[in-house]
């Protein structure tokens, strides 16, 4: 069923990630039973040639995949302009593109007020905006006027071969593994190097006499151990050592201790340092007080997005494809 | 009259009468492909890959309730309708033979 496997893959790099595996396995249910209703037919196994026909039929990836996005979505001017096979590629590149220009107007702008002295005003500023959204648009109004004609001059033995899943780790986890090497050890060595963290005003930790509240080391050593506890997580996660859900339940347990001592700390803040100086110790404190609370606040909602992920995936009752 | 113009039309009549035979249909449970092989039988083709999607969209409007299950040694989702969807389904089909006298009426004028 190599041909098959192709025509899936297609269509899943085109579905939103959290139905992909679901409507995947439910469009090889319903082909392969189509495959062999024929093959029951015709009374032998199918050809190479029967198989692509077969998929033709059932259409383009790229339309198949936009039927399953926001079937409703479109943009139309009196004449509908995107249809909604192509309105969610369109409104991806727009956004890229809006993106990107926001990106590079925001350092032209900057670099212009410090080099120039020049006032830009907003409606320069966005000139290109319309523009961009006008060559855009059009672009793919052609694209539309044409689809039948393009989409439907493909051939299924053309898709690229499956791919095969690799079984060492992925650009993404060896990222993550990285960063959180790299900030488990900030935070372990800051103690000893306090300039890891305030820079050349480490000079000054003397003469400000700063005093941590007693319970600090039951805290730090508390932050500390999750982090290493995130660290051999990830780091079986990167090995492959622990299938997705078994990983997920434990990133979930770690995200809930983290939740847990974030909310001992702001509980018993924001006097977290003394000083000789009030006003250092009052900026020290603050500043602390609300990064606590954003971690706290970040880790909150990934908690939610991860509790969904685990109840969605329990009832699909779905193998993990590679797709 | 053009062959594109017809079929667009064709088209959007049909595709109105959709919903209604794949709620008509699925008062029994039905996985896709029967589920098309049963529209198709009755007189009424539809692509699958419009049918597919539409099942998705119905679910998600609550009309039709779904369940992986296993039949003849494979996962299958099936499908059937939900208490919501059979109110809808009825009222649908009120709406739908008021339409067709309606129509019979005027087409019966028309002839005359």
């Amino acid at each position: 069923m190599n041909l098959l496997d192709r025509y899936l893959q297609a269509i899943a790099r085109l579905l939103p990630k959290e139905r992909r595996a679901d409507i995947i396995e439910e469009l090889r249910v319903n082909l392969l039973a189509q495959m062999e209703d024929r093959e029951e037919a015709v009374g032998r196994p199918l050809t190479r040639a029967e198989q692509a026909e077969i998929l033709k039929r059932h259409g383009n990836p790229t339309m198949v995949a936009g039927r399953y996005r926001e079937p409703n979505l479109g943009f139309s001017f009196g004449i509908q302009i995107v249809g909604p096979e192509l309105f969610p590629i369109y409104r991806n590149v727009l956004a890229l593109i809006f993106g990107i220009t926001a990106c590079i107007l925001a350092v032209v702008t900057v670099t212009l007020a410090h080099t120039t002295h020049e006032t830009v005003t907003l409606i320069r500023l966005l000139t290109p905006l319309p523009i961009q959204f006008a060559v855009t648009t059009l672009i793919f109004f052609l694209i539309d006027r044409g689809k039948d004609h393009v989409l439907n001059r493909w051939d299924p033995d053309e898709l690229p071969e499956v791919k095969v899943p690799d079984e060492g780790p992925t650009k993404k986890n060896i990222f993550r593994f990285t960063g959180l090497f790299i900030g488990t050890a900030w935070v372990a060595l800051t103690p000893h190097w306090p300039y890891l963290m305030l820079g050349p005003g480490a000079l000054y930790l003397p003469a400000l006499q700063l005093q941590f509240w007693p319970q600090y080391r039951f805290f730090y050593r508390a932050i500390v151990a999750l982090l290493y506890a995130g660290l051999v997580l990830e780091f079986c996660v990167m090995n492959r050592w622990l299938t997705r859900p078994r990983a997920r339940v434990g990133e979930l347990v770690l995200r809930a201790l983290g939740i847990a001592v974030g909310a001992a700390l702001l509980v018993h803040g924001p006097n977290y340092v003394t000083s000789l100086y009030k006003d250092v110790a009052d900026w020290a404190n603050q500043t602390f007080y609300v990064c606590v609370a954003v971690a706290v606040a970040i880790h909150l909602w990934n908690a939610t997005m991860e509790i969904r992920a685990l109840i969605r995936d329990r009832h699909q009752m779905l193998p993990a494809r590679q797709y | 009259m053009n062959e594109s113009p017809l079929e667009n039309l064709k088209l959007e009549l049909r595709r109105g009468c959709l919903v209604l035979a794949v709620l008509a249909q699925l008062r029994r449970e039905h996985y896709g492909y029967t589920l098309r092989k049963a529209l198709a039988d009755g007189g009424l083709e539809i692509e699958e890959s419009t049918l597919y999607p539409l099942l998705r969209r119905l679910e998600t409007q609550g009309l039709l309730s779904s369940e992986w299950r296993e039949e003849d040694k494979r996962n299958k989702r099936f499908y059937v309708i939900s208490r919501e969807g059979k109110q809808v389904l009825k009222q649908l089909l009120e709406e739908w033979r008021s339409l067709d006298g309606s129509l019979e009426n005027i087409v019966r004028e028309v002839r005359v």
